[in-house]
């Protein structure tokens, strides 16, 4: 009998390694919770053994949505093994008939794409944030947009609601006012202020819609959009043959209506690219506006330029001057045999401060560290 | 001690009818005295399994409702300022010195405490609800693991305050930011979906007492098709009940497209997703089936 237990354990050890392979967070401390819960319950009936190690093990929707595959799969496996010892878990097989593929379709889909499958590291939907744009199955674009639309948020709201301490007069600091003053009987002779914390930077971001740039523009302009819903300070343009600001665009709509308008009004919408002429106009028009040494300037692009190369080197100088910082995103830096030898990236490449990849949701997350 | 039919057994007595797996959840929530984070789209009664836990557990239940900006002075305690310059005015002449006034006002009685501080000082074993948590900020987040691992809060003018219970703690969340990996794993993990036809059916019949089970069965099906569409807002469990309710006390025997139409305000929340099912609207009911069955009759 106590060996029948000890060998049941070290199942339950070893499904949560294989979890672990599954890219599941699972570490000794679940494995120990998993082991403390089953005390509680009658782990007999295999159903309630299944339901017990799910509301222990699993940590995000994706993984609750895979775990009733991998848990039939693996103790289905482990039967036929050792066939004798663990027979009841053979009756709930055939509940697992319809069993949703989805963890062996994200593989045979990132199959093409062995990155996905190596890193196992901590964080919730793995596989999809790795996954590259242009290779997005069609029944995973909106949880990647949701991924997406979450992460810009973040990156958006960060810093900014908390208070400070001031010296400017804008609301009084009740708390440190009465301590300050507490020594001298409570009277309120100094008075403190303080005043919302606010991210300061401005962001003018530059977008390449033209044809080269296609895959990746539905997945950059709603991180664009969620961006924008949060961080106010921000002007975005579009550009291929000519540039376009859109900042009202998609302040105003909601972000399909955003999106087909977008479509109808850009001509330049997958055309050719001239990067120079683009940028030229956004310093003759927009840039004493809109830069000072307080913003951060994005560039999206993948450098393919039919245009003006002379114009691109001057408009980059003059933006670098006038700015804080120009990071460019090239989706095409994501490939390890990426080389900024397209022209018009090496005339760009002497101004950039940042150059970064952004081909998935991991790269956007990375993003963040620059702003 | 509490086994697993009797937490069954008590969400259906509150009126919570539910799968198992949410009863599992709850019940190792109890058992291992971890908190539960409960995520899922909203109207499916995230919310509600906090109520039913206090209810069958027969204590009270402490709200901590999240927003963007919320910080430690709203969810923990903040002094009473108003009411501690007043006592400092009225007893300026009084024979009190400094330390002694120091130690009065900073004393409980000009302590506000909010949720969090409410929680850990509890007479009696809480059950804890953090609604939304994902519309709070990161700070506040990590700040929150920090007490939901220590169970103690320190104010610097009195000292630390240990918890008497340690709160039974449910998170909820829509998913609208990630949650942190750290807070994940403090937490047992429940995803709730909307329901399926059958147990929404049952819960209608069973939230709308007095309901004819037809109009029961045909808002039902309605609220599963209209799911089936893209909408801004998808109108969770909590629209299906308020819908067949107001539908009962109109005295509604069955649905027609007149009465959707005059109706749908109930359901949808959002302009944009009105006009679209308002066109569309005679091939929702005919995929439900409504029109063609009242049309023969």
């Amino acid at each position: 009998m106590i060996q029948h237990r000890e060998s049941f354990s070290a199942n339950i050890v070893r499904f949560c390694r294989f979890l672990r392979q599954k890219s599941f967070a699972v570490g000794v401390e679940e494995e120990a919770i998993t082991l403390q819960a089953l005390q509680f319950i009658d782990y007999i009936k295999p159903s309630i053994f299944r339901m017990a190690l799910k509301a222990t093990l699993c940590r995000s929707k994706t993984q609750a949505e895979e775990f009733d595959a991998l848990f039939n799969d693996y103790w289905h496996q482990l039967s036929k093994a050792i066939d004798a010892k663990i027979k009841d878990f053979k009756k709930q097989k055939p509940a697992s008939q319809q069993v949703p593929f989805k963890s062996l379709k994200t593989w045979l889909h990132g199959n093409r794409n062995d990155e996905t499958e190596e890193t196992a590291t901590y964080s919730i939907n793995e596989k999809l944030s790795k996954k590259d744009f242009s290779s997005i199955p069609d029944d995973e674009v909106d949880e990647l947009m949701l991924l997406i639309r979450a992460l810009a948020k973040r990156l958006a709201a960060k810093k900014n609601r908390r208070y400070e301490f001031s010296h400017k007069i804008k609301m009084p600091d009740l708390r440190r006012t009465l301590r300050k003053n507490l020594r001298r009987g409570g009277e309120l002779l100094e008075l403190a202020y303080r005043k919302p914390k606010r991210n300061r930077g401005k962001l003018v971001l530059l977008c390449d819609v033209s044809k080269s740039m296609e895959l990746y523009t539905a997945f950059l302009i709603q991180f664009m959009y969620a961006f924008q819903q949060v961080y106010g300070r921000m002007e975005t343009f579009t550009f291929g043959t000519s540039l376009k600001k859109i900042t009202t665009l998609l302040k105003e709509n909601n972000f399909r209506e955003a999106l087909q308008l977008l479509g109808a009004e850009n001509n330049d919408w997958a055309g050719g690219t001239r990067i120079g002429e683009s940028l030229d106009s956004f310093v003759n028009v927009y840039s004493k506006k809109m830069l000072d040494s307080k913003t951060i300037v994005i560039i999206l692009s993948d450098g393919w330029d039919k245009g003006n190369l002379e114009l691109l080197k001057k408009s980059m100088r003059f933006i670098q001057i006038r700015s804080k910082k120009i990071i460019w995103l090239n989706p095409l830096a994501g490939y390890n045999s990426f080389t900024p030898d397209v022209v018009g990236m090496q005339t760009a490449m002497p101004f950039i401060d940042v150059f970064a990849p952004v081909h998935n949701v991991e790269s956007l997350r990375r993003l963040g560290k620059w702003l | 001690m509490i086994q697993l039919n009797d937490i069954k057994k008590m969400l259906l007595s509150q009126g919570y009818i539910t799968d198992d797996t949410v009863a599992m959840s709850v019940f190792l929530s109890l058992q291992l005295n971890k908190p539960l984070l409960v995520e899922g789209p909203a109207g499916v009664g995230k919310t509600e399994i906090a109520k039913v836990m206090a209810n069958a557990l027969k204590t009270d239940l402490i709200r901590l409702q999240c927003y963007e900006g919320l910080d430690a002075t709203h969810a923990l305690y903040e002094w009473n300022y108003q009411r501690q310059l007043l006592h400092i005015k009225m007893t300026e002449h009084g024979s009190q010195s400094i330390d002694e006034k120091e130690k009065t006002i900073f004393s409980d009685s000009f302590l506000m405490k909010r949720p969090l501080l409410q929680a850990i000082t509890h007479h009696k074993r809480p059950v804890l609800l953090i609604d939304e948590i994902d519309r709070s900020d990161e700070e506040f987040e990590s700040f929150l693991l920090e007490v939901l691992s220590d169970w103690q809060i320190t104010i610097p003018e009195t000292g630390t305050i240990k918890a008497t219970h340690i709160p039974q703690v449910i998170l909820t969340g829509n998913r609208t930011r990630e949650l942190s990996e750290a807070l994940r794993r403090r937490c047992l993990y429940l995803y709730i979906d909307y329901p399926d036809f059958e147990k929404e059916w049952l819960i209608v019949k069973n939230k709308v007492p007095g309901i004819d089970a037809k109009l029961a069965e045909q808002i039902t099906r309605f609220m599963q098709q209209l799911r089936g569409m893209k909408l801004e807002k998808t109108p969770g469990l909590s629209e299906t009940l308020d819908w067949a309710m107001a539908l009962a006390s109109l005295h509604i025997a069955h649905l027609d497209k007149t009465i959707v139409e005059q109706t749908l305000g109930v359901v949808l929340k959002d302009w944009r997703d009105t006009k679209e099912v308002q066109m569309s609207l005679s091939e929702l009911m005919d995929k439900t089936g409504i029109i063609s069955k009242l049309g023969n009759a």
